[in-house]
């Protein structure tokens, strides 16, 4: 399982957890980071640079350090 | 707030509208309000001008007439030809209360030239035989026709008529004078404007000794000593602001000058002089007038006040119209097309951009929902999407 996918299963918990409203957290992340996070699967392979933004985007708006 | 939106811009730019209608109203107004004090001032000046004008045109006329009616009686005329000066002041004694009650207050009769000295004065008989060496004095006896003019004698400055006097045969026997103070003139000027005067003459023009007299006969304070270079002749008010004055008199310009507006108390003030002239037409003293312009002053300063309420009002309005415009035109929509594109990223395929109008807007709107349906169709030939499908 990748890093990627790792990151993308932790925040969906968070958002699951919190009870926020997946479609428009999500959507902020995935600008944010510049991927989409339904195209990040367990074989998707790690990005160094996607990782760094999507753990940016993770903890300004969601305030979750990854 | 975020100072790099369009709102904040634009709110910036409509108060800066707003500061620069304020201020522009206010520099306009004081402007105007200025101007017209100023307009004020030079009406009040050249308005008091021609009314001394009038003023001393009417009552040189009435003291013509006096004088015509005078000569047309015999028994004055022999009295004087007679040099009776007992009997001519016994007659003239008669009339001279009812003249002083219109305002004549000198009468006198001269002897002719050379000698030309003062036979009688009818409102002061026990000083005669003085001479007074005046402008119109020696004009008379040239022309030995009518002079008139202001002219200063020992009972003070006054306007003048003076004329010969004919005994039966059309010989000149003598000469008549008489004269109304000018200061009497001031008294019914205020009358009629509600202004104040002040009537000052230079002392180049007027013998120390001269006014010491003057003052003794019209049972005033010898003033002399009070200014520098004039001497206050009379004036309608206790104030000493309105005689303030650093200039020459005898430089005072022909149309009068304005000397400046100010404040007492509540009340405004403008303050003006203009030039006095003797019979041989120097300029030997000057009058000031002050004039009460507190009620245009406040009525100006009201409408000051006025208009830059319903400017800030309609500014205010302005602005608030102009903000709700760009809330419902463009803001909110551009948040809709921004909340739609994030929940697509989000996966909410659903969520659709209504285009709600023709507008610029409208046309993003309808741009960006073609978009989204391209970006869709894209990501349902994405693999791992249909896997997960």
């Amino acid at each position: 399982m990748s890093q990627l996918y790792d990151l993308r299963v932790r925040i969906e918990e968070k958002i699951k957890a919190d009870n926020l409203n997946a479609m428009d957290v999500k959507g902020k992340l995935g600008l944010r980071s510049g991927k989409l996070l339904a195209l990040i699967m367990p074989s998707t392979a790690d990005d160094p640079e996607v990782i760094e933004k999507l753990k940016a985007a993770a903890k300004e708006i969601l305030n979750l350090s990854l | 707030m975020k100072w790099h939106s369009i709102r904040t811009k634009v709110l910036a730019a409509l108060l800066a509208c707003l500061l620069l209608g304020v201020g522009g109203i206010l520099a306009l107004m004081h402007y105007s309000c200025e101007r017209n004090s100023r307009i004020m001032a030079n009406e009040s000046v050249s308005g008091a001008e021609k009314l001394f004008g009038i003023l001393e045109a009417r009552e040189i006329s009435k003291m013509k007439a006096v004088s015509e009616v005078l000569l047309a009686d015999p028994e004055v005329r022999d009295a004087f030809v007679a040099k009776d000066r007992t009997r001519l002041n016994g007659l003239a004694a008669a009339l001279y209360p009812e003249l002083k009650k219109e305002g004549i207050t000198n009468w006198m009769f001269h002897t002719p030239e050379p000698n030309m000295a003062v036979f009688l004065r009818v409102h002061n008989p026990g000083k005669f035989d003085d001479h007074l060496n005046r402008y119109i004095d020696a004009e008379v006896a040239r022309t030995h026709g009518i002079v008139t003019g202001n002219e200063l004698a020992k009972a003070g400055f006054a306007a003048r008529v003076i004329r010969p006097f004919h005994d039966s045969k059309g010989g000149v026997t003598g000469y008549v004078e008489f004269g109304e103070e000018l200061g009497q003139f001031m008294h019914a000027m205020k009358k009629r404007t509600g202004d104040d005067y002040a009537l000052l003459l230079s002392k180049q023009f007027v013998d120390r000794q001269f006014w010491a007299d003057s003052s003794a006969v019209w049972k005033r304070r010898d003033n002399w000593n009070d200014h520098a270079g004039f001497v206050v002749a009379d004036k309608t008010t206790d104030s000493e602001r309105i005689i303030q004055f650093d200039g020459e008199l005898t430089s005072v310009p022909e149309d009068g000058k304005v000397l400046e507006r100010y404040r007492s108390g509540n009340a405004v003030f403008v303050r003006g002089i203009f030039p006095i002239h003797d019979a041989a037409g120097k300029a030997v003293g000057a009058m000031f007038v002050v004039r009460d312009i507190s009620s245009f002053y406040l009525a100006m300063k009201r409408t000051e006040r006025t208009l830059i309420l319903v400017t800030v009002a309609a500014l205010a309005i302005g602005i608030a119209v102009v903000l709700t415009l760009l809330t419902s035109l463009i803001f909110r929509r551009l948040d809709h097309i921004i909340g739609v594109a994030t929940r697509v990223v989000g996966g909410d395929y659903e969520s659709e951009i209504q285009v709600s109008s023709d507008d610029e807007v409208g046309q993003f709107e309808r741009l960006f929902e073609q978009f989204r349906r391209v970006f869709l169709d894209v990501l349902t030939h994405v693999p791992e999407l249909q896997e997960r499908r």
